[in-house]
């Protein structure tokens, strides 16, 4: 939610640069809306239920039984978001693509603690556009 | 602050084991183990890297409505953000 809206924070600049954001969960469309009316997200956030496009990304990961066991004495159940019985997430993750499908800026953390300011992926967009013709800045 | 700021304030307020969340150090150690095993197993860094070409997708978005790389990208770059829920 903190990195949400830390990004909704400079989708601003993120459109001046022609370049669109989105976020993708493992949550079912629903949560996703809710997400996006809490936090007043104005991109979309898409529902990766069963982690296919994750895993296309080499992302998910299945946690271990100990940790499984715990988040189950909290009453969290991940299967109730995700639509599924195991228990595996995604890594976190935020890509910075170029019109061709190129993969220009990855940042994918083992600690979901810890992410990348979005002031690095606006460096990154900067660094598209400075090598190709300036894309029209979305509205 | 800056997003990593606003991280660490939450995680110090999350693991100090004080309202609102109150949990035990014990619950915090297997989370920190977990995230240890995860960090040495390497996955992130055999994650989909710079250079690489984005797998094609489609999925639904908050709306019920199919939301595909390909129309994405005919507008421009893309940024995406993964993440689980919560955090």
């Amino acid at each position: 939610m903190m990195e949400l809206e830390a990004l909704q924070a400079v989708l601003p600049e993120f459109r001046e640069l022609g370049a669109a954001l989105i976020a993708i969960s493992p949550q079912r469309p629903s949560y996703g809306r809710a997400v996006c009316r809490r936090a007043a997200l104005e991109f979309d956030v898409l529902s990766d239920e069963g982690l296919k496009v994750a895993q296309a990304f080499g992302l998910v990961f299945t946690l271990p039984s100990y940790l499984e066991e715990l988040y189950r004495s909290f009453g969290k159940t991940l299967d109730k978001f995700h639509g599924e019985s195991a228990y595996r997430l995604p890594l976190p993750a935020r890509y910075v693509v170029d019109r061709q499908g190129q993969i220009h800026g990855a940042d994918v953390n083992a600690d979901y603690t810890v992410r990348p300011d979005p002031e690095e992926t606006l460096a990154q967009l900067r660094g598209l556009s400075a090598n190709s013709e300036r894309p029209a800045a979305r509205t | 602050m800056t997003l990593q700021e606003r991280l660490d304030a939450f995680k110090a307020s999350f693991e100090s084991g004080a309202p609102p969340f109150n949990v035990p150090r014990s619950a915090i150690e297997i989370m920190h183990r977990a995230t240890e095993e995860l960090r040495q197993s390497g996955q992130a860094e055999r994650a989909l890297g710079v250079g690489a070409r984005v797998p094609a997708f489609a999925l639904p978005n908050q709306d019920g409505q199919i939301v595909s790389s390909a129309d994405l990208l005919a507008g421009g770059p893309l940024v995406i953000s993964f993440f689980r829920g919560h955090w």
